[in-house]
């Protein structure tokens, strides 16, 4: 049997175990040519049976399904080889995260950007997400990838970056764009950076707590 | 057959202990070629012909080495089960506690909302909200685990909407997902 097989095996007789049929037999079976490929070009297959449960979840007809599931193979593709131009390999979480990014709207170039701003893979994947959410707050992806950039090149905590998207929300709801709101943030994260922990709080202990959309 | 020793993480992985994303990333490929090939091994019965006791003798001392690993099949299926039973959350290799997140939507005239995301393998009926007395307002308080979520509200069993308090990205079929990182 092989691995995917045992894969599909398992979700499929997973579900009954949660009360619930998570997907069929023929989505499984997508799933389970899908999974088997991407796991051979070391993507992640997470967000492809996640996405399986999804469509199931919603009623979804297979054939959308299926096309979905291409959709989010080839978005992870895309992450994979842009992480790769940017310096990282072979890191499925941010792969995933990549993914994710690409979903919301940003391009592999914007990845690749990210990946190259030196910091470690988990810092990338955590700016991967946030890029990823500003620009699903309507933050262009041009502007996305400049805040998010400065943000790690000057190594903020990842609790700093987690709270851009609130702190973006919050100036949208004083009347600003998602645009302005993400430049202002920029230009105060840039100016904080070239003073050189002089007059600013040093990286991860600025006065900024994240901001949960729904704390 | 050549014999393998694992590392003692990717063996913890088989061993339904620890899921693939709490492997070190330097160990990750190794843990998800273990668990290729450890499912690969072929189940069907075989006819064994007539051996001679001292070749049955050497067989059951090389089986007693085995027999951990000839329990991996169904060790790794139980993990895998254990993997997607639980929500995708990378971020769960970080020790950051989980993150209570309170959820709220004005849904007039409905008469029952619930919450399905990554978090409850999108499962409509798997976390009802509240209705805060008798108005249009549901409620309902998560811990959630940090990392990404997406999800969506669910009106009456059927109808799936945004939390149009959030940020949204394209679903894939045509619908939105809302989204909170944590």
């Amino acid at each position: 049997m092989r691995f995917s097989s045992a894969l599909a095996f398992a979700l499929v007789f997973a579900a009954p175990l949660a009360g619930q049929q998570r997907f069929t037999g023929r989505i499984a079976a997508v799933v389970d040519s899908l999974g088997a490929a991407a796991a051979a070009r070391g993507l992640p297959i997470d967000p492809v049976i996640e996405k399986a449960i999804e469509g199931s979840a919603k009623g979804i007809s297979v054939e959308r399904v299926t096309a979905a599931l291409r959709a989010v193979v080839d978005q992870l593709d895309t992450a994979a080889a842009s992480l790769r131009d940017g310096g990282i390999s072979g890191d499925t979480i941010a792969i995933a995260a990549g993914g994710f990014a690409i979903t919301a709207g940003l391009h592999g170039r914007d990845i690749t950007d990210l990946a190259r701003t030196g910091r470690p893979a988990a810092d990338v994947t955590v700016g991967l997400r946030v890029a990823g959410t500003l620009t699903a707050l309507g933050v262009p992806p041009s502007e996305t990838v400049k805040l998010v950039s400065v943000e790690l090149r000057s190594g903020r905590a990842p609790a700093d970056l987690l709270a851009l998207p609130g702190r973006v929300q919050a100036d949208v709801a004083h009347g600003a764009t998602p645009a302005q709101a993400a430049a202002g943030l920029a230009r105060a994260a840039a100016a904080q950076g070239n003073a050189g922990g002089r007059n600013g709080a040093p990286p991860g202990k600025g006065g900024h707590p994240p901001h949960p959309p729904h704390p | 057959m050549s014999e393998r020793e694992f590392h003692p993480e990717v063996k913890r992985l088989l061993d339904g202990e620890i899921t693939i994303a709490d492997l070190p990333l330097e160990l990750r490929a190794e843990g998800e070629e273990a668990l290729r090939l450890l499912a690969a091994v072929d189940r069907t019965s075989v006819a064994v012909p007539a051996v001679t006791w001292r070749v049955m003798a050497a067989l059951e001392r090389r089986r007693r080495r085995l027999v951990p690993w000839l329990l991996v099949p169904a060790l790794a299926a139980a993990a895998l089960v254990l993997w997607i039973a639980r929500p995708w959350t990378p971020e769960r290799v970080a020790s950051r506690a989980p993150v209570t997140v309170r959820f709220v939507l004005v849904a007039p005239g409905a008469q029952r909302v619930s919450l399905a995301g990554t978090f409850n393998h999108w499962d409509p009926r798997a976390t009802p909200l509240v209705r805060a007395g008798s108005g249009d307002l549901w409620t309902a308080t998560l811990s959630l685990s940090p990392g990404q979520h997406q999800y969506a509200f669910v009106i009456d069993g059927t109808r799936w909407i945004p939390d149009p308090t959030a940020p949204a990205i394209d679903d894939g079929f045509g619908r939105h997902n809302s989204v909170l990182t944590l």
